[in-house]
């Protein structure tokens, strides 16, 4: 109700900043030509300064004034000044029509864009507010706020993780269970939520760091289905299709009958005879470098490498692509290569910039460097 | 509440802008005076209202309301005080918001300080004004609404890209704005004195000290911004010529132009049609850099978020108020009256020979800047442009128009005399070369340009000195009465001495950095040394911080002068943004005098050490302080009591704003 008082009261105010001038507004303006000639009449007087201080010469200045005081006579001819304004029966409508015109059209677009009945929603306030109406979010920064007052509280972090799992904030569930771990010492959930949650953050891979969970876990509960099936699917995401293979094989040789686990690991067996697990460098070329001649293989990166050259060469403004290159070459061996790509990198990115600044320091990393010539 | 009434307040202050459009340019048409006294009222209650509404964003943001879909996304209840009020406009919504407000100030401004103009002149300004505040509040409303709401409201925001969280976006964004908008009261008169298809005598004693006004800002805006992104982006430039940074810079050197061209048209009412042209072109280019900015045609820290909607709204609002501008101009231009005669080699005629320079300089960097894209809509090739086209085509440019600054305000008004002014140059050019032969014989290893460059900034700063010493006639007169002479010279001729000896300043500072920067890179661990420009840097440790809403690793470093002695502490560190997941490099930066050894953490090496690059830059500060000795000018020069005619008192609160912003 009271932002209806305000916008009312805004809206009046509105109303009457066009109302009052034109009740108030004089019939007449004062003659245009006034300012024109207060403005020449000073003009002439800063000619006479400047004469004083010698900044123009004396017939210069004899010119000057004779141009000034033809405007002057100009400005005072018969027919320049403008009539002397009055109010007509147009101007009426036209000041009728604004004053409407303003209360239509904000009240007419608010209506489609506002949310008059939405309250603000200061956040102290609703923190403050009683538990029992929060939610989950709500209840979740209450927990949060706590907990950075009393970060060695280990129970409040081992609430919180799963919450936080649950809720899609991945990285902060992999703190939290960190912190519940560091706190409350090593424990099998722990393990397997914090693995879960590296992998979940890493958008579904599981790195070398959940493994390390993972494998914490399994120390702990050797027989522990979830890490063994996580272990084994990080296998077939590392291409190792074999090795997955048979640690999910051995697996379902030792899952109880009614196991829930059994049809997640069939599936994933069904799903390894069909596809390649890692996209990218796809794992037929890599099946097939691992069966070519070491010579084979070597022609097979060299191809790489000068194909990557080449669109760089046709596309030089690929920051990323430089680092690649710089990189291909260091493991191939080929210093001057590198180097040389280091200087036309630098050259197409343009020193000093920042995508050059980083592919110096990337090479300067890698033991690339353009050497002295170059400063 | 608070949210909602500041929406409202923002469609009453459309309404508003609408009516403070219409309104006065029809009582302008029919002579009705009623109708023309709206103008000032509505501007400043529009002025007042989107005041109220940035009032209420700003609260939504203090109070972390993240009901409102902007404040959400852009704050966190962990940042800083300072960077939740800041982050109001560290968006695009929000920097829309303050674009408005600061329009919307200078409407009232005008409105204000306006009551000794024509009526007509008056209205008609008001009225353009309101045109633009209209465009750009509708913008606001239909594409970028910083008032959405959320509900239910999250709990917690996505906090503010980390590389805006800096002093820095209090400063520089104001302070380009301001500048940036400041221009539009120049394009208003232009379009007013278009329409009525006459020029009052007034007309140029308004617009100068606005362009001033405007042109003060963004001199102290642009060097703001270059400063910032020195030392927050970490690789140790301080220009790019990115097309963002073109974006403000094209708009300041057709602003230089138009300052200057307004003296002649001012004192002799010279140039009308040149300068009003050159008035609309100065606004056009700030639209287009509001076009490039917020459209996402470029990408950015600038462009917030990128939306095609949004940047179709703003081209169409660019070539409204471009096109009209100009096809008014095409049709009316022909029909205004031209002003005092002059000879080529005169004041007058070296102010023509700048405004020339200086519009060139403008045609090539926004071809530099605008040609990328054009290639890259119409083929879809992506090209870069880059410094070496800039140092190939504008800084010849320049050169020849830094040469000749010094002889500008010595020439006399109508028709000078070039030899006797280079005469009495004679000094101030001795003492340029004599820098010459200093930097080349005594500085090792600089260069020829090197040398020259320095010669160059010498030979301004010594020139301004000049002008003063000889308009005061030390030399000629006596000691008392040159000094009483020199107190009492006017303001504008400070002013123009001062700007002139900070130009030279930011030339010496772009000269020494670019031409003696020593630059070294290592791999550091804890106890190891490396010496760049007589300093020995030795690094101490490497330690973890916890600052509000970051993390990082700071490294610390010692340096020692060349006999040893240890002077101070450098802390450079890399931050991660928790909220973001996002690292920011924070350089550590010592300044001695106006020199700074500048380090910058690269990343860790697999056997414990860390990249380190460090730099020397000497004179580096010079760049900036450069343009803040031309702020100073130009402030002084806009304290003349001559401009208050035909425009008088108030104007002293305004102008001493500018003085707050440069202390800053």
């Amino acid at each position: 109700m009271l932002f209806w008082i305000v916008a009312a009261l805004l809206t009046l105010l509105a109303c009457l900043a066009i109302l009052v001038p034109v009740v108030r507004a004089r019939g007449a303006s004062g003659l245009d030509t006034d300012h024109d000639l207060e403005v020449y009449q000073d003009q002439l007087a800063e000619l006479d300064r400047d004469v004083g201080r010698g900044v123009i010469g004396r017939t210069e200045a004899e010119q000057a004034r004779a141009e000034i005081g033809r405007r002057i006579l100009r400005v005072a001819g018969p027919d320049s000044g403008t009539a002397p304004a009055r109010s007509s029966q147009m101007g009426r409508i036209v000041a009728t029509l604004a004053v409407l015109a303003v209360p239509l059209a904000s009240w007419g677009i608010y209506a489609v864009t506002g949310s008059p009945n939405l309250p603000g929603q200061p956040l102290q306030a609703r923190l403050d507010a009683n538990p029992a109406d929060s939610s989950i979010e709500e209840l979740v920064a209450r927990a949060e706020g706590h907990l950075a007052a009393n970060p060695e509280d280990g129970r409040g972090w081992d609430v919180l993780a799963p919450i936080y799992y649950r809720m899609g904030r991945y990285n902060d569930a992999v703190v939290a269970y960190r912190s519940a771990i560091r706190l409350q010492g090593s424990s099998v959930t722990r393990e397997l939520g914090l693995g879960e949650a590296i992998a979940a953050n890493a958008g579904g891979t599981i790195t070398t760091e959940a493994q390390a969970a993972l494998e914490r876990a399994l120390v702990l509960e050797p027989q522990n289905p979830q890490a063994q099936f996580m272990l084994a699917t990080a296998m077939a995401q590392e291409g190792k299709s074999a090795e997955a293979s048979h640690a999910w094989r051995s697996m379902l040789a030792g899952l109880p009958a009614d196991s829930p686990w059994r049809g997640a690991v069939e599936q994933s067996l069904a799903r390894l005879g069909e596809q390649p697990a890692i996209p990218g460098p796809s794992a037929d070329d890599v099946d097939a470098a691992a069966l070519m001649s070491d010579k084979d293989r070597a022609q097979m990166i060299e191809d790489m490498v000068a194909g990557l050259d080449q669109r760089l060469r046709e596309n030089p403004q690929d920051a990323e692509g430089w680092q690649r290159l710089v990189q291909s070459y260091v493991v191939l061996g080929r210093l001057e290569d590198a180097r040389d790509a280091l200087q036309r990198g630098l050259d197409a990115l343009g020193r000093p910039s920042q995508p050059a600044a980083s592919l110096e320091t990337f090479a300067f990393e890698r033991g690339v460097t353009l050497g002295e010539q170059a400063e | 509440m608070i949210v909602e009434t500041g929406h409202f307040a923002l469609v009453l202050a459309f309404a508003l802008a609408l009516v403070q459009f219409a309104v006065p340019l029809i009582g302008g048409r029919s002579g009705d005076a009623r109708l023309m006294a709206v103008g000032g009222p509505a501007a400043i209650a529009g002025f007042a209202l989107v005041v109220l509404s940035f009032a209420a964003l700003t609260i939504a943001y203090v109070q972390s309301d993240f009901s409102v879909a902007n404040v959400w996304e852009n704050s966190h209840s962990l940042k800083p005080m300072l960077y939740k009020v800041t982050g109001v406009w560290g968006n695009h919504e929000g920097s829309m918001l303050l674009w408005v407000l600061i329009l919307t100030f200078f409407g009232a401004l005008v409105a204000w300080f306006s009551g000794n103009l024509p009526a007509t002149l008056r209205a008609n300004v008001l009225s353009i004004q309101g045109l633009i505040g209209a465009a750009f509040l509708l913008f606001i409303l239909a594409t970028s609404n910083p008032f959405a709401r959320i509900n239910p409201a999250p709990i917690e925001g996505r906090d503010l890209n980390p590389i805006l969280q800096d002093i820095g976006l209090a400063v520089h964004p104001p302070l380009l704005y301001l500048g940036y908008v400041g221009f539009s009261v120049c394009f208003s008169f232009a379009v007013a004195a278009l329409i009525e298809g006459r020029i009052d005598a007034a007309w140029a004693r308004w617009v100068r000290p606005w362009t001033l006004a405007a042109w003060i800002f963004l001199t102290g805006g642009i060097a703001m911004g270059s400063y910032w992104a020195y030392y927050e982006l970490g690789w140790g430039g301080w220009w790019f010529w990115d097309p963002v940074e073109n974006a403000s810079f094209l708009p300041w050197l057709s602003g230089t132009a138009l300052l200057h061209s307004a003296i002649v048209m001012e004192k002799r009412s010279a140039l009308k049609i040149w300068t009003l042209l050159l008035a609309i072109l100065t606004f056009s280019l700030s639209l287009l850099g509001t076009f490039l900015v917020r459209s996402g045609v470029l990408t950015s820290v600038h462009a917030f978020a990128t939306d095609p909607s949004r940047g179709l709204f703003i081209l169409a609002i660019l070539v409204f108020f471009i096109g009209g501008s100009l096809s008014l101009f095409a049709l009316r231009a022909s029909s205004l009256t031209q002003g005092g005669l002059f000879q080529p080699i005169s004041r007058e005629g070296a102010l023509v020979l700048n405004n020339l320079f200086l519009t060139t300089a403008t045609a090539t960097v926004l071809i530099g800047t605008l040609y990328p894209l054009l290639v890259e809509a119409v083929t879809g090739d992506k090209i870069s442009v880059g410094a070496p086209f800039f140092n190939m085509t504008f800084v010849p440019l320049v050169l020849p128009l830094l040469l000749a600054v010094p002889f500008g305000p010595l020439l006399a008004w109508k028709r000078g005399d070039l030899g006797g002014v280079a005469q009495r140059l004679f000094a101030a050019a001795g003492g340029a070369l004599l820098a010459v032969m200093i930097a080349l014989f005594l500085v090792d290893g600089t260069g020829v340009l090197a040398a020259f460059g320095i010669g160059l900034a010498v030979w301004l700063m010594l020139g301004a000195m000049t002008d003063l010493a000889l308009k005061a006639g030390i030399g000629n007169v006596g000691a008392r009465l040159a000094v009483r002479r020199f107190v009492g010279l006017p303001r504008s001729v400070f002013g123009t001495a001062l700007a002139h000896f900070g130009l030279g300043i930011t030339t010496l500072g772009i000269v020494a950095v670019t031409s003696l920067e020593v630059e070294e890179i290592a791999v550091m661990r804890p106890g190891d040394s490396l010496s760049a420009a007589g300093y020995t840097l030795r690094f101490e440790e490497i330690s973890p911080y916890k600052g509000p809403n970051y993390t990082e690793d700071q490294g610390r470093f010692v340096y020692f002068d060349a006999a040893g002695r240890r002077i101070g502490e450098i802390v450079s560190s890399k931050r991660l943004y928790t909220a973001r997941q996002m690292p920011t490099t924070e350089a550590g930066i010592a300044t001695r005098g106006f020199s700074q050894l500048y380090v910058s953490l690269g990343d860790p090496t697999a056997d414990g050490g860390v990249v380190v690059r460090v730099w020397w830059k000497p004179l580096v500060l010079l760049i900036w302080l450069g343009g803040v000795v031309m702020m100073a000018g130009g402030t002084v020069s806009l304290l003349d009591r001559r401009l208050r005619v035909g425009a008088p008192a108030p104007r002293r609160e305004r102008a001493a704003r500018p003085v707050e912003a440069a202390a800053e």
